[in-house]
């Protein structure tokens, strides 16, 4: 095994684990404070990508559709809340699996429809084109971006979390929603805002990817499979918990795929499974 | 009694789903005689949904024509979708519901080759007949065979064998086969190193990511790691174009040249430019000149507005060929005459001569390696054919998976 493999093969799991921890940072926030498991949460991964794509078709500009997509995308999911899991929140869980799995449904058509079955190309802006040669190695220049990427947006989720006064009344919401609303929260409101902040984040997570994968049907199911694994393996609701749920899951897949491929799922899965029996809250989430 | 909101909500709501789970999506006619009913058990949604919209796209071109003909056995035609997600058992639930609650006797569209082994093993106990115009394992026509399957396609082990006999004469020695964890990407790759094995070449290195895979960068690695000369890809539609997007990146195809086995529209359409000059097996390329062939791209492009993709054109070629068959048996509803005039019979298919085969029930046609190339009078790249091959040359040995 040679230096600049292992190297190539370690930016691999940080470029997946990067793309990973977009996707399930949203997913385990919304769980935080919604208390409800988004299983529309892929399909909005999905929606920034095609949006992306038509961006970027529209005005050749990867960089102005990488800001404006996923707005976009959190708009229309702060809209999907107010007018509809806004009315459930007091019923059983059921319901709220039921709805997100509905509008899942419903956008992925809608999807389908507008675009036609064909997978839509978005190519990486020309001065992430290319590889370069890094100690030894040569490497895609795109997949470092999507590493960079992961590591800013991390920062300054953490930042707004743990710094900023509105990272403050979000996270007393998410200790208690009623002590927080009886000293003058508006709960309403910082759950719209929480779940359209998830859903731009995961149409961050499908732009980027888009460059990667394409944009293509059931792309929203194909990393929703994923995003739950890490964030059952950190902790619902613990970003540091999405951040080492996406490093486990993306290095399990890259060095799995490598060594075992036919085991790589299996090993994912048998890492969560003994997540679930030893420490079920996750590796970073509170216990209940 | 005034009805609340609520109420006329719920109403609403039963009456909506009532009405999408009650009527099957067909078109109904009014015609005399009762319809010869095809089921078509396919993938509508999910990545594989590009190729369920060929199996629609081809029904509908047949149905339109052969019905404004007066239809078979003057019967009309009459296609009905089911949407299988892509899931083996969701396929073999829908193809029961086809079978007992439609009445259905010919069952055809399945997409996976999974699906179709699953499907396939129960027609024997519903008595009905499942035509593949899609599915690529060997082993339907072979270990698996029952009487009731037909395959009128291109097999795997088919097109790993038009490539493997192009390649026997091209300088490249070492080869890595990747293919899908499923039946047909491990049929062709297993399939691909026996053949290209038995040429006195040598197959370096094999993998078999799990279908759906976002990310190919190890198994990129390792096939760069094998220093292979040409890697063999069986992998479906979508993987197939994120592996490419992928290996472009990673500067793959500067090193090591990539083998299809199939080379399709869809991949060439989602990724352009970058795929220009990549080798594969066709199963049907729209290309072929022949003058039927011409004539139906014609045809398809005035109805659909693109160029048909492979399984457009099988689609519309097992149609044909089945709905030929049945007006020769003299019946659609006595499924064993229809068997049997379908036996050891030909049929002019689009790119060239078929024969069913009795012994396996494999169509007998030519294979084809074509090379993805620009055309100005396309909007999209285009297979090229670089060479076509007779079909006693491309198919295997009856019930098997090895060639004389």
């Amino acid at each position: 095994m040679s230096v600049p493999f292992v190297i190539e093969q370690l930016l691999n799991a940080a470029a997946l684990s990067a793309l990973l921890f977009l996707v399930s940072v949203g997913l385990s926030l919304v769980f935080g404070i919604l208390r409800i498991v988004n299983f529309a949460h892929g399909v909005f991964y999905m929606l920034g990508a095609y949006l992306g794509f038509t961006m970027v078709t529209l005005s050749g500009s990867f960089w102005l559709s990488l800001v404006a997509a996923p707005l976009l995308v959190g708009f229309l999911g702060a809209a999907l809340e107010s007018s509809t899991l806004r009315f459930i929140y007091r019923r059983p869980p059921s319901y709220q699996l039921l709805l997100t799995f509905g509008l899942a449904l419903i956008l992925e058509e809608a999807v389908r429809i507008l675009y036609g079955p064909t997978a839509k190309p978005v190519d990486p802006p020309l001065p992430l084109q290319g590889s370069v040669q890094l100690l030894g190695a040569v490497y895609p220049r795109y997949r470092l971006f999507l590493i960079a990427l992961g590591v800013v947006v991390a920062f300054f989720f953490w930042l707004f979390i743990r710094r900023t006064r509105a990272g403050l009344v979000l996270r007393a919401v998410a200790q208690n929603a009623e002590m927080a609303g009886c000293l003058g929260a508006d709960v309403q409101r910082v759950r719209t805002l929480v779940f359209g902040l998830a859903c731009a984040l995961a149409g961050l997570g499908g732009v980027a990817a888009a460059p990667m994968v394409t944009a293509y049907l059931g792309m929203g199911i194909s990393v929703i499979v994923d995003a739950f694994v890490v964030v059952v393996i950190g902790g619902l609701g613990s970003i540091g918990g999405s951040m080492a749920g996406s490093l486990i899951v993306g290095a399990a897949q890259t060095w799995g795929g490598y060594y075992i491929s036919e085991a790589a799922m299996a090993i994912i899965y048998g890492v969560m499974g003994a997540i679930l029996i030893f420490r079920p809250w996750g590796l970073f989430g509170e216990e209940e | 009694m005034e009805t609340t909101r609520r109420d006329f909500v719920r109403g609403a709501a039963l009456g909506g789903a009532a009405l999408a789970m009650g009527f099957p999506a067909v078109r109904r006619r009014a015609w005399a005689a009762e319809p010869i009913k095809i089921g078509l058990p396919t993938v509508l949604s999910g990545s594989n949904a590009q190729y369920g919209v060929q199996v629609k796209r081809a029904c509908e071109l047949f149905g339109k024509e052969i019905n404004a003909k007066g239809g078979v056995l003057g019967r009309p035609l009459e296609f009905i979708y089911e949407d299988t997600g892509a899931d083996p058992a969701t396929a073999v639930r829908k193809a029961q519901k086809l079978v007992e609650k439609d009445g259905v006797k010919f069952l055809s569209g399945t997409i996976l080759s999974s699906e179709a082994l699953a499907v396939s093993a129960k027609c024997p106990e519903w008595k009905v007949i499942l035509m593949s115009t899609i599915n690529g394992a060997g082993a339907l026509t072979a270990k698996s065979y029952n009487r009731y399957f037909f395959r009128i396609n291109t097999s795997g082990p088919m097109g790993a064998r038009a490539l493997a006999l192009y390649l026997a004469e091209s300088p490249m020695k070492r080869f890595f086969g990747l293919g899908s964890d499923y039946a047909w990407g491990r049929d062709s790759v297993a399939s691909f190193s026996k053949q290209i094995t038995d040429a006195k070449k040598e197959v370096v290195g094999k993998d078999y990511p799990p279908v759906g895979t976002k990310d190919f960068a190890s198994y990129i690695a390792k096939i760069k790691q094998s220093r292979a000369e040409g890697v063999y890809l069986a992998l479906p539609g979508q993987d197939s174009t994120i592996f490419f997007k992928q290996a472009l990146q990673f500067g793959l195809p500067r090193e090591v040249k990539p083998l299809l086995e199939i080379l399709e529209l869809e991949n060439m359409k989602a990724l352009g430019e970058p795929m220009e000059g990549a080798i594969g097996s066709s199963r049907y390329p729209f290309t072929v000149d022949t003058p039927k062939n011409r004539d139906f791209v014609k045809r398809f492009h005035q109805m659909h507005g693109v160029y048909p993709d492979m399984f457009d054109g099988e689609t519309y070629e097992g149609m044909e060929w089945l709905s030929q068959v049945i007006q020769k048996a003299g019946t659609a509803d006595d499924v064993e005459k229809v068997i049997a005039a379908w036996e050891d019979s030909s049929y002019e298919g689009l790119e060239g001569p078929f024969f069913m085969r009795k012994c396996d029930h494999q169509a007998v046609q030519p294979g084809f390696v074509v090379q993805a190339v620009k055309d100005p009078k396309y909007p999209h790249l285009i297979p090229k054919i670089l060479v076509s091959y007779p079909g006693e040359l491309v198919t295997p040995k009856c019930r098997t998976e090895e060639f004389a």
